[in-house]
C-alpha cells in the first residue's frame, strides 16, 4: 500500500489507516481516478483538497477495518462467560442476592469511610492562596507540656508587616460576642473583627458587594446564612444592623456585602465581618500594642515564591516583649503554620481558627471499613465455593471440550469480578440513598456522594476490582483444580476437609466477634455514660445568661418572688457553658486549672457537694477559694483548708473542698478546679435551684420574666439537664450505629456459615440418607452436621474474644475520658453452632 | 417473499448499475447519476449503497482489470442479480400501481 505519486500524504495515511484491506484497492482506485481527473480540470491544489474531502467522506462504517478485538474468537468466549455467569446468578437468586448484597453493604461502608476521609482532607482546600498564607502560632507550656497555640498577641501582626518586606499583607482576626439587632430580630452572635485583607487571603467570594468595603469601619459583611436569618429573601445590601457589645456599647453598621454560601468542606468561617478597628470600640480595655492581649488569629501572606524561613528566623526578636507580658508562663517561641496544612495539624494547635479532626474518624473508620470488607469477602469466598458444587458438570464439560485450567480460572475470575461490580453499583446506590445521609446525620458533616469526582470513580472501580480479585482468586483456583474424570464419574469428594475454608470461616467468625463485642461494649458504655453522675445535681437547676450586674439584680428580684425558687446565685462562669482556665501555684507546684468565679450560693444552686471546710463566708474576704478533690490530689496538698495559693499574681486561701465534677461533657476529662468569689459587677449568669418537679414550670416563668424585663436581648438559659442534649443524642446515635454494624456483621457471618453448611450437606447427602434409613433422629443428624463447626467456633472464640475486647477498649479510650471498664466476661460463646 | 427494503438512493444506484451494464463501478455510477439527475453525488454515498445492495444480494460484483488512470488499481464492477431484478421490478410495479390508482380528479388543478 505505497502512496502513489501526487496523492497527498496525510489524507492517504488516514485512508490507509481506516480502510478495510479487501476494499482498499477498489475504493482508493476510485478516489485516485477522481483525483487525476480533477488535477486536469481544476488544478493540483484544489484536487488535493477534494481528495481530502473524499477521504473524510469515505470514513464510514462500511469502509472501516474490523478491530482485532471483535474478530478474536476469545471475545465470544468472554461473552459466553458473562452469559453463563448471569444465568447461574439468575438460577440461584437467593445465594446470588446474598453474595451481591453482602458485598454491596461492605462497599457502601467503604464508600462512607472514603467520603468521610475525603471530606476531612478536602476541608479548606478551596482557598486559592493556601500555599502563601500562614497563621502565626506560639508555643508555651501548658500543664508542663509544650503546646502550640493558635491565638496571637495583638501587636505581632503590625510588627510583622512593618519589619519584613516579604510579608505582603497581614490580617488580624479578633472575635467578640455581640447582640445583633435588626428590627425585631435580636440574637446573640459572634462578630469577626478583621483587617480588610481578610477577603483577599481567604477565598470567600461575595455574592453581592465588594471586598474593599471592609476597610470602612461602619460596614459589615454577612455570611449567606446570616443574611437569610436576618433578612429572609430581602436584599440585605444597604440595610442597617445594630451591633451591641456588652451592655451599653452600641453601633450601627451598614450591610455592604453578603458572602456566597461557603463550600461545604470548610473549617474557617465567619458570620459577621467588620473592620478590625472596631475591636477597641467593642472592648475598651483592648489595646493593639499590648503584648498580653490576645486576638483569635493573625494571618500573613507572603509574596509568591518567598520562603517562610526568613520570617521565621526573625521571630525571636519579638520574644522578650511577649515573655515579659506573659510572665510567668513559659513561652518557647513563635511559629507559622501554612494554611494548606493548618487543618491537618489543627489537633495539635490549641484554639486556632480551624477545627480539629477527630481521631476516631482517622483511625476508627478505616479499620471498620476494612473489617467489613474482609468479612464480606470471606463470606463471599465460602459462598462461591459452595455454589460451585452445582456447576461441577459445567466445569467438567468445559475441560473436556478443551479449556485448560487457565481458562476455567479466567472464567470464574470474570464471574467474580462481575459480581463485585454489581455489588459496587448496588453499594453506591445503597450508600447514596441510605448510608451517607444517615451517617452525616450522626457525624454532623454534610456528606454527599461526589458524583462527579473522578477519584470516587477510581476508588470504586479499584475497590470493585480488588474485592472481585481477592474474593474470587481462591474459589477460582479451587474449583479449577478438579479432575474431569472424577467430576464425570461422580467420585469427587467435594468440600470435605478443606483447611483453607476452615481458616476462612474461623477468621470470619473472629471478625464477627469483634463487631458483636463492639456493639455490646459500645451499648453498655453508652448506658454507662448516660447514667454517669455529673458530680453535681443537675436536676432542679436552672440558669440564665444575664450579661451584667443590673441584669442579674432585676431578674433576681423578679424571680425571688416565685414560690418554687429555693436559692438564687450569681456567677461570672457557669458549668457547661463557660469555664476559664489559668495557671495556679502552690508551694513549688504549678498547674493549669479550670477556674470559675461564683458567689456563695452557687454551690447550693448547682448541688455541688462540699466535702471539707465550708462555702465562702462573709462578704469582705475576696481571696477565699474552694477547690475540688482532684486539685488537692494533683497539687499533693496535705492540709488543703487554709493553704494559700497563688493565681494571677494574687494570693488566695482555700476554705473548702468540693467533690470532683464534670464541667463539660464526658468526652473530656475532669480537671483540677478552683472556685473563686465573683465580683458582683462581673456577674454573667444567674442560676437557681427550684423544687424538684417544677423545673419546666419555673423555666417558662423565667423566660417570660426575661422577655418582660429585657425585650431587646435574646433569652439564653434553660434547665441544666438540657445543656448536653447533643452529647446524649450523640451517644444514642453511637449506640444505634454500633448496633447496626454488629447486626450487619452477624448477618454476614451467619450467611457465610449457612453457605458452608449447605455445601457440606450437599456433599454428604448420601451419608445422611443412610444414617436416616438406619434410624438416626434429627438430633443425631444435626450433631453430625454441627460438630465439625464447633471446633472452629471454639478457636474463633479463643482468639476473637480477647482481640475484640482489646481493640474496642482502645477505640473507647480514644473517644471517652472515662470509658466503662468492662469485666473480662466479654466472651460470647453461645451462638457458635446456631445454624 | 420478504419485503426487500430498499431506499430511494439505493434504488437509483441499482437502476444505474443496470444502465451502465458491464462498466458499472462507483465512479461511473456517480457520474452517470450526476448527469441524469443534475444532483451532485458524492462517491462515498455511491460506495455505501453499492456495498449495502451487495450485502442484500441484489448486486453481484467482480474485479475488473487494472487501469493506469486508477494508479494501476482494479475496479469493482457490479451487475444486477436476479434478486436485484425482482426487487427493482417489485418497486417499479408498486409505483406504477399506485400511480394508476390516483383518480384523474386528484390531479386536475386548473378548474
Amino acid at each position: 500500500m505505497n502512496r502513489p505519486p501526487g496523492i497527498p500524504k496525510w489524507p492517504f495515511a488516514f485512508f490507509a489507516f481506516y480502510c478495510k484491506k479487501d476494499r482498499f484497492e477498489e475504493m482508493h482506485g476510485d478516489l485516485e481516478e477522481y483525483f487525476h481527473e480533477r488535477v486536469e480540470t481544476v488544478g493540483r491544489n484544489r484536487a488535493r483538497l477534494f481528495y481530502l474531502r473524499d477521504v473524510l467522506r469515505c470514513c464510514q462504517p462500511y469502509a472501516w477495518k474490523t478491530p482485532h478485538f471483535f474478530k478474536n474468537s476469545s471475545i465470544y468466549m468472554f461473552r459466553n462467560y458473562i452469559k453463563t455467569s448471569l444465568r447461574s446468578m439468575v438460577r440461584n437468586p437467593t445465594s446470588s442476592f446474598i453474595n451481591v448484597f453482602g458485598l454491596a453493604v461492605a462497599v457502601a461502608v467503604s464508600i462512607v469511610v472514603y467520603s468521610m476521609l475525603e471530606f476531612t482532607y478536602r476541608v479548606d482546600d478551596f482557598h486559592e492562596h493556601r500555599e502563601s498564607v500562614y497563621l502565626a502560632t506560639y508555643s508555651a507550656d501548658r500543664d508542663g507540656v509544650s503546646t502550640r497555640f493558635g491565638m496571637t498577641p495583638a501587636p505581632l501582626g503590625l510588627h510583622l508587616l512593618e519589619d519584613h518586606p516579604q510579608v505582603r499583607s497581614v490580617c488580624r482576626i479578633g472575635t467578640h460576642p455581640a447582640v445583633v439587632k435588626f428590627e425585631d430580630h435580636v440574637f446573640h452572635e459572634r462578630a469577626h473583627f478583621v483587617d480588610p485583607s481578610y477577603l483577599e487571603m481567604l477565598s470567600f467570594p461575595l455574592a453581592s458587594g465588594v471586598p474593599a468595603e471592609l476597610s470602612d469601619v461602619n460596614s459589615v459583611i454577612l455570611s449567606d446564612e446570616m443574611a437569610i436569618k436576618y433578612f429572609g429573601y430581602e436584599n440585605p445590601l444597604g440595610k442597617e444592623l445594630t451591633l451591641k457589645f456588652g451592655e451599653e456599647r452600641k453601633k450601627p453598621f451598614l450591610v455592604t456585602g453578603v458572602a456566597a454560601p461557603f463550600p461545604k468542606a470548610h473549617a474557617i468561617s465567619f458570620d459577621f465581618l467588620i473592620n478590625f478597628e472596631n475591636l477597641t470600640f467593642a472592648d475598651p480595655t483592648f489595646s493593639t500594642t499590648d503584648w498580653s492581649a490576645f486576638i483569635a488569629g493573625t494571618l500573613i501572606q507572603l509574596d509568591a515564591g518567598t520562603d517562610i524561613g526568613q520570617v521565621q528566623a526573625a521571630m525571636p526578636q519579638y520574644l522578650p516583649a511577649f515573655r515579659e507580658a506573659q510572665h510567668p508562663r513559659k513561652i518557647h517561641g513563635l511559629e507559622f503554620e501554612q494554611l494548606a496544612t493548618l487543618r491537618r495539624n489543627s489537633a495539635e494547635i490549641v484554639g486556632d481558627i480551624s477545627l480539629r479532626i477527630s481521631d476516631e474518624i482517622i483511625v476508627g473508620l478505616p479499620i471498620m471499613g476494612l473489617f467489613m470488607l474482609a468479612l464480606a469477602c470471606l463470606n463471599y469466598i465460602n459462598m462461591a465455593i459452595g455454589s460451585a458444587t452445582k456447576r461441577l458438570k459445567e466445569i467438567g464439560l468445559r475441560k473436556v471440550i478443551g479449556a485448560d485450567r487457565r481458562r476455567v480460572v479466567a472464567q470464574f475470575m470474570i464471574e467474580h469480578i462481575l459480581v463485585a461490580f454489581l455489588a459496587a453499583v448496588l453499594g453506591l446506590l445503597l450508600c447514596a440513598t441510605l448510608f451517607l445521609p444517615w451517617f452525616s446525620g450522626i457525624a454532623g458533616s454534610p456528606l454527599a456522594v461526589q458524583w462527579f469526582s473522578p477519584q470516587l470513580w477510581l476508588f470504586l472501580i479499584g475497590l470493585a476490582t480488588m474485592v472481585g480479585f481477592v474474593s474470587g482468586l481462591y474459589p477460582a483456583l479451587y474449583v479449577s483444580k478438579f479432575q474431569v474424570v472424577k467430576i464425570m464419574k461422580g467420585t469427587l469428594r467435594f468440600g470435605k476437609n478443606n483447611p483453607m475454608m476452615k481458616a476462612f470461616l474461623c477468621f470470619q467468625m473472629i471478625l464477627a466477634f469483634v463487631f458483636i463485642t463492639m456493639a455490646v461494649m459500645f451499648y453498655q458504655n453508652s448506658e454507662f455514660q448516660a447514667n454517669r453522675p455529673w458530680g453535681y445535681n443537675q436536676h432542679g437547676a436552672l440558669y440564665a445568661q444575664v450579661g451584667d450586674r443590673s441584669g442579674f439584680e432585676k431578674l433576681s428580684a423578679a424571680m425571688s418572688k416565685d414560690p418554687h425558687v429555693q436559692v438564687i446565685a450569681g456567677s461570672s462562669h457557669h458549668l457547661g457553658s463557660s469555664v476559664a482556665s489559668t495557671e495556679v501555684q502552690w508551694a513549688d507546684h504549678s498547674n493549669e486549672s479550670q477556674v470559675m468565679a461564683v458567689d456563695r450560693d452557687y454551690f447550693a444552686t448547682m448541688g455541688i457537694e462540699v466535702v471539707a471546710g465550708e462555702s465562702f463566708q462573709g462578704q469582705s474576704q475576696k481571696n477565699q477559694v474552694m477547690v475540688n478533690q482532684l486539685f488537692v490530689k494533683t497539687m499533693s496538698i496535705n492540709q488543703p483548708i487554709g493553704s494559700m495559693l497563688r493565681m494571677d499574681s494574687s494570693q488566695y486561701q482555700i476554705v473548702g473542698v468540693v467533690k470532683d465534677l464534670h464541667a463539660f461533657n464526658f468526652y473530656y476529662e475532669m480537671r483540677p478546679m478552683i472556685f473563686r468569689r465573683a465580683n458582683q459587677n462581673d456577674y454573667q449568669y444567674l442560676t437557681m435551684r427550684v423544687q424538684e418537679g417544677t423545673e419546666s414550670e419555673t423555666y417558662d416563668h423565667l423566660r417570660a420574666q426575661w422577655i418582660e424585663l429585657f425585650p431587646d436581648t435574646p433569652f439564653q438559659g434553660g434547665q441544666q439537664v438540657d445543656l448536653w442534649t447533643k452529647f446524649y443524642s450523640d451517644l444514642e446515635n453511637m449506640k444505634r450505629f454500633t448496633r447496626t454494624v454488629a447486626m450487619v456483621a452477624i448477618l454476614l457471618a451467619a450467611l457465610g456459615l449457612y453457605g458452608l453448611v449447605s455445601l457440606n450437606v450437599t456433599g454428604r447427602i448420601k451419608e445422611f440418607s443412610i444414617r436416616k434409613v438406619l434410624g438416626a433422629g434429627w438430633q443425631n443428624l444435626s450433631a453430625s452436621i454441627s460438630n465439625r463447626y464447633v471446633a472452629i467456633s471454639l478457636v474463633a472464640c479463643v482468639i476473637g474474644a480477647p482481640a475484640a475486647y482489646l481493640l474496642n477498649l482502645g477505640l473507647l479510650r480514644l473517644m471517652f475520658a472515662y470509658p466503662l471498664s468492662h469485666g473480662h466476661w466479654v466472651s460470647l460463646l453461645p451462638f457458635s453452632s446456631s445454624l | 417473499m420478504g419485503r426487500s427494503q430498499i431506499g430511494e438512493f439505493e434504488e437509483l444506484v441499482l437502476l444505474t448499475v443496470g444502465v451502465l451494464y458491464d462498466d458499472a463501478y462507483a465512479v461511473a455510477i456517480a457520474k452517470e447519476l450526476e448527469k441524469q439527475s443534475g444532483r451532485s453525488i458524492a462517491v462515498s454515498a455511491v460506495h455505501k449503497s453499492l456495498y449495502r445492495l451487495e450485502e442484500k444480494g441484489m448486486l453481484d460484483s467482480r474485479l475488473g482489470d487494472p487501469q493506469a488512470k486508477r494508479g494501476g488499481k482494479r475496479k469493482r464492477l457490479f451487475t444486477i442479480s436476479p434478486y436485484g431484478k425482482k426487487a427493482m421490478e417489485e418497486s417499479f410495479d408498486l409505483r406504477s400501481r399506485l400511480r394508476n390508482q390516483i383518480p384523474d380528479l386528484a390531479l386536475r388543478f386548473n378548474s
